[in-house]
């Protein structure tokens, strides 16, 4: 977390508002209740756009750590399934060469 | 937003080592497919049409917009002459890749998977019926364009199922259309703050 001097918040509150609201809808329960057989969760996303205004209007130090909190929580749940691929640091240097079956276009 | 989106490449690279496969990658590059239909007093061609379709797809499509941005953050930059390839397809596949990781991951994130797809192919479910046409659709996939039985392919997906279902990357969510995918484009444009501020 960027303490101190530059630290906003991850996403501009108008994200979150987005966020609560396309959670919040009809299509968006019967996606999540299609995907994972139950219906979604969408108080955090309220509580992260509280947070983010009360932040704009008060420079609230708990604001700025709720949001912390709150966005590394879902960065540590979307990282929380092992990985089947080795991730590797750039592309292979012959990715772009063709195939050895291409045919002339 | 899952984790930091340059670390993991698209697929596997043309250079690793592929098991031996019957049938070779882009198989339907020889011709395999159905019969070019003849259309009837067109002005353009099905290779034209198609041309034009990729254009507008890779101007206006949330889905491959962020695809292509990440792909190019990779190191990946995909050039529209030399990259794509209009080719009749043979229905059963999505995608030309060939592995069960791979197929997993098309399924899931290509809106292959919808309830409305899922109904027009007469197969019922809500309740998180999503992970069984995933599974079933990967599996089809691969017995496309690998000459191996049914319960091979089935128990190499399982085996990589949950993972590989859980990877939404780019997206960082299952794009189920085209809100979410702009919705996810949005946060890959975004990342440096985001990363920088948690």
């Amino acid at each position: 977390m960027a303490d101190g001097f530059g630290w906003r918040p991850p996403r501009p509150c108008e994200a979150y508002r987005a966020e609560w609201e396309l959670c919040r809808s009809a299509a968006h329960f019967l996606h999540h209740y299609y995907v994972h057989g139950e219906r979604p969760s969408c108080e955090q996303w309220r509580r992260d756009l509280d947070s983010c205004r009360e932040w704009e209007e008060r420079r609230s130090m708990e604001a700025q750590r709720s949001l912390c909190e709150s966005e590394r929580g879902r960065v540590q749940t979307a990282r929380k399934h092992t990985l089947v691929w080795t991730p590797r640091q750039s592309p292979p240097a012959d990715w772009h060469l063709p195939l050895p079956q291409e045919k002339n276009k | 937003m899952a984790g930091a989106p340059d670390e993991r490449g698209p697929g596997p690279a043309a250079g690793e080592q592929q098991p031996r496969v019957a049938c070779p990658a882009f198989a339907e590059r020889l011709g395999q497919g159905k019969p070019q239909q003849g259309f009837l007093s067109s002005f353009f061609s099905s290779n034209q049409k198609c041309q034009l379709m990729l254009l507008k797809t890779l101007q206006t499509n949330p889905y491959v917009k962020l695809l292509l941005d990440a792909m190019k953050h990779s190191g990946c930059a995909v050039d529209r002459e030399r990259h794509f390839s209009c080719e009749d397809c043979n229905g059963n596949v999505s995608g030309g890749f060939d592995a069960s990781m791979s197929q997993v991951r098309a399924a899931n994130l290509s809106g292959d998977c919808s309830l409305v797809n899922e109904i027009f192919r007469l197969r019922f479910g809500l309740k998180q019926h999503y992970q069984t046409c995933v599974r079933d659709r990967a599996i089809l996939s691969i017995l496309a364009v690998r000459n191996i039985s049914k319960e091979v392919a089935e128990k190499a997906v399982d085996e990589v199922f949950e993972s590989c279902f859980n990877d939404h990357e780019p997206f960082g969510r299952i794009p189920h259309n085209k809100t979410y995918a702009r919705y996810a484009h949005r946060d890959f444009q975004n990342r440096d703050r985001y990363y920088s501020n948690i």
